[in-house]
């Protein structure tokens, strides 16, 4: 068990690290997006690459931080029924749709986007667009962000045994950082000083 | 038995569906594995043919390429660094100054900020955590009903949701295969509509119970001239230059034939500009031609209107698409909060962390659900639900009533991604197919939906002000008053005169199509524009197409008008040459 947890510690540090350096892309494609508005009106001018990289930086970002979105269990779950259950009970369930649900989902689409890929390297698939890019940078972030989400649920899966066998503490928990509402609210409260 | 099951894959899928769904597991990897269990079960009992997994990929591929949905982020980023830059507490200080002299003047303010802050970017947290924390300790102190107060906070926070640019329009036209500028032109006056109906309820209140809604008192009253006047005469006359600059300027500088839209964005902006102008002047040179209140009104309401230009206004003027409106805006935010010093590396690493975060969640949803209807379409699930649906007693009435109430009952349980993935592409086509006009439709279910916000026990909006709202009994700080805490009773019982106000505009706009067909007809005026041109390309698109593969000529095609996209039409867009859309 030590083994495995220390896995699941170098896991999360790997997609803790990948998604605090991916985030970045958010802000570079707000500046491509609007740059290519602007460029386009001021001097009529427009490029297909300079409009796919938008494209890719967004697929970056969604798929490079499924795994960073699941450690900080933001993946959204309709909890009306079992919200109020035992943490323990939440912990079995957990695992069990790590099991059946994620893993299988994951791997299969991993399976079925390398060959994509593999293709696409192959054959230097271009964009059919004129002057696009190359497409397989793309068509490898498929696989790699899934890998990275089937990683994420191994040590997820890892954390629900370790806490039901009493190793741990709640790993739901454990990874919680104010939400932007709190941190709002916060900063409101600050200038104002004057709230109960 | 294996018959039994062939028989009735769709219905058997749907309602694993639900059963797995309420397990509580992340929603878009059980709605992934369904759509994969099903697919091998249905490929062993020879119902679907093994290549339909081959197709998988293309259909994470359509959404990796949709340009459309890259408009999440960044609204959602906008949001996060706007509502971080104190342009909300500045606009309900103001505003909150300028009508709290009259009697439910708060309510009006807030009605009327939480429409301003939903048309320069649409997050609803943002909006109700803002006016809990620095309206509600105002209207509590002056004695406001709690339910009332606490209503039409909640109530003027989710406006966001409806009013453009909002994320819940530019889902439901990804996912309805329409424009989004057209959704958004739709739904301009149901928006607006909405928040009138708030402040006639707000007005019917003062009216019958005065209580209710006292006026601020003279002592809290901070914009005063030194002769004891309010100064809103000033600002009344200030507000009709304005407006009769803007239409002279309409009538006589601009060209008669001009679009409605583009005449509305740039005749308002002139006379906006009329107006900042007269007060930076009168500041400049300490003129005291307006009084305090004009002149601080102005210079607050000048950084959101400015806001609106750059989203909605690029948009409709056709130099922005949707997406790139968001871009706009976003920049125009971090622009704003770095000259009001209030942008750092933190903040920029928490709006771009939360950004990340819901982006990803949103759209693995929509990815978990285009995997379930890979094989719930293979298996004529569409065919079922239509089957299902197009039978209904009373046609078009009787679809509508029973999709609206169905959507009403499922926003208690359901988030509104949940239900824009895997509700809408079930009945979206069954609508289409019944004739109905799909923007039409999708402002219809967004307006229904803006009640998930507001339902007691679940609504975000309640959840929001109940976390800001106090908890327990404080001493006011202006007053030196024991004030009592707010109850969650309270919070519940205000949402509903409003919950019953949106029930209402529902009815509205299914008795009066023209409320959103109206903004179209005035649109189509310059669909020469081309501000979107998706509409072709993704009306192939729609969740009914059962292959989701799309051809290289589409993809081309759609390059083609994504570069296309904003250019004025008699210009032909640059570097595109001739052959690229073949």
């Amino acid at each position: 068990m030590k083994i495995l947890l220390a896995l699941s510690r170098l896991i999360d540090g790997l997609n803790n690290l990948i998604g605090r350096n991916t985030y970045w892309l958010i802000l570079a494609a707000v500046l491509v997006s609007a740059g290519n508005a602007t460029i386009r009106y001021a001097f009529n001018m427009s490029s297909n690459a300079w409009l796919e990289i938008q494209w890719y930086l967004f697929s970056a970002v969604f798929l490079f931080c499924a795994g960073y979105t699941l450690l900080h269990n933001q993946h959204i779950r309709i909890d009306v029924v079992t919200g109020h259950l035992s943490k323990r009970a939440q912990a079995w369930i957990d695992i069990f749709g790590t099991l059946f649900f994620l893993l299988p989902m994951a791997v299969t689409v991993m399976w079925l986007a390398w060959p994509v890929f593999v293709d696409a390297y192959q054959r230097h698939e271009v964009s059919t667009n004129a002057g696009g890019l190359i497409v397989w940078p793309a068509r490898l972030m498929l696989p790699a962000g899934f890998l990275l989400l089937v990683l994420q649920g191994v040590s997820e899966l890892i954390k629900r045994v370790a806490f039901l066998r009493g190793l741990i503490p709640d790993p739901s928990e454990a990874h919680e950082t104010p939400s932007a509402g709190e941190q709002l609210a916060e900063e409101i409260r600050r200038q104002r000083g004057d709230m109960a | 038995m294996t018959a039994l099951i062939a028989g009735n894959m769709a219905p058997l899928m749907f309602c694993a569906l639900i059963v797995v769904l309420l397990l509580g597991y992340p929603v878009a990897f059980s709605l992934a594995a369904i759509g994969i269990f099903f697919g091998l079960l249905g490929v062993n009992l020879g119902l679907l043919h093994p290549s339909l997994f081959q197709a998988l990929p293309e259909r994470i591929w359509g959404v990796m390429s949709n340009d459309t949905l890259l408009a999440v982020p960044f609204f959602t980023f906008m949001g996060l660094i706007l509502e971080r830059s104190g342009m909300a507490e500045d606009l309900l200080d103001t505003i909150g100054q300028l009508f709290g002299p009259m009697r439910g003047g708060l309510a009006f303010a807030v009605i009327f900020v939480g429409a301003l802050l939903a048309a320069t970017t649409g997050v609803v947290a943002a909006s109700v955590i803002s006016m809990g924390l620095i309206s509600l300790p105002i209207m509590l102190r002056y004695g406001y009903d709690r339910r009332f107060a606490t209503g039409v906070i909640a109530a003027s926070g989710t406006l966001a949701q409806i009013i453009p640019p909002s994320l819940v329009l530019i889902i439901m036209a990804d996912q309805l295969g329409k424009s989004v500028g057209d959704m958004y032109a739709g739904a301009f006056i149901p928006g607006l509509t909405l928040a009138g109906l708030y402040a006639l309820y707000a007005i019917g209140v003062t009216v019958l119970k005065p209580s209710w809604a006292p006026a601020l008192p003279l002592e809290a009253r901070t914009f005063r001239e030194a002769n004891g006047s309010s100064g809103t005469t000033s600002l009344i006359v200030l507000f009709i230059v304005a407006v009769i600059s803007a239409i002279a300027f309409a009538k006589y500088y601009y060209a008669a034939d001009a679009p409605t839209d583009e005449l509305l964005v740039v005749a308002t902006s002139v006379g906006v500009g009329v107006a900042f102008a007269a007060a930076v002047i009168n500041r400049l040179f300490r003129l005291s031609l307006l009084s305090r209140i004009a002149e601080r009104v102005t210079f607050v309401l000048i950084p959101p209107l400015a806001l609106i230009f750059l989203v909605l206004g690029t948009i409709f003027l056709g130099v922005a698409t949707p997406t790139e409106g968001g871009a706009m805006g976003a920049s125009g935010a971090l622009a704003m909060a770095l000259g009001r010093r209030r942008l750092s590396l933190a903040l920029m690493q928490q709006a771009m962390d939360a950004t990340a975060k819901l982006t990803t969640f949103v759209v693995f949803i929509l990815i978990g659900a285009r995997v379930f209807s890979l094989t719930f379409y293979g298996v004529d699930g569409h065919l079922w639900v239509e089957h299902l649906l197009t039978n209904l007693p009373g046609g078009q009435l009787g679809f509508l009533i029973v999709v609206n109430i169905l959507i009403f009952f499922l926003a208690f349980f359901l988030d509104f991604f949940e239900l824009a993935f895997i509700v809408i592409p079930l009945i979206g086509p069954v609508a289409d197919k019944l004739g109905i006009d799909l923007i039409w439709f999708g402002v219809l279910l967004g307006v229904n939906m803006q009640t998930s916000f507001m339902h007691p026990p679940f609504g975000f909006a309640l959840f929001y002000l109940r976390s800001v709202a106090p908890v327990k009994d404080y001493i006011d700080k202006a007053t030196g008053k024991l004030t009592p805490k707010v109850t969650t009773g309270q919070i519940y019982w205000g949402a509903v005169p409003f919950v019953l106000i949106q029930v209402i505009m529902v009815t509205l706009i299914i008795a009066f199509p023209g409320l959103v067909t109206g903004g179209l007809a005035k649109k189509a005026v310059i669909d020469t524009n081309k501000i979107q041109i998706e509409v072709p390309v993704e009306e192939q698109h729609l969740p009914g197409s059962a292959t989701g593969q799309p051809s290289e000529q589409e993809d081309a095609q759609n390059a083609f008008d994504r570069a296309a996209g904003g250019a004025p039409a008699a210009k032909p867009p640059a570097k595109v040459p001739p052959g690229s859309a073949q």
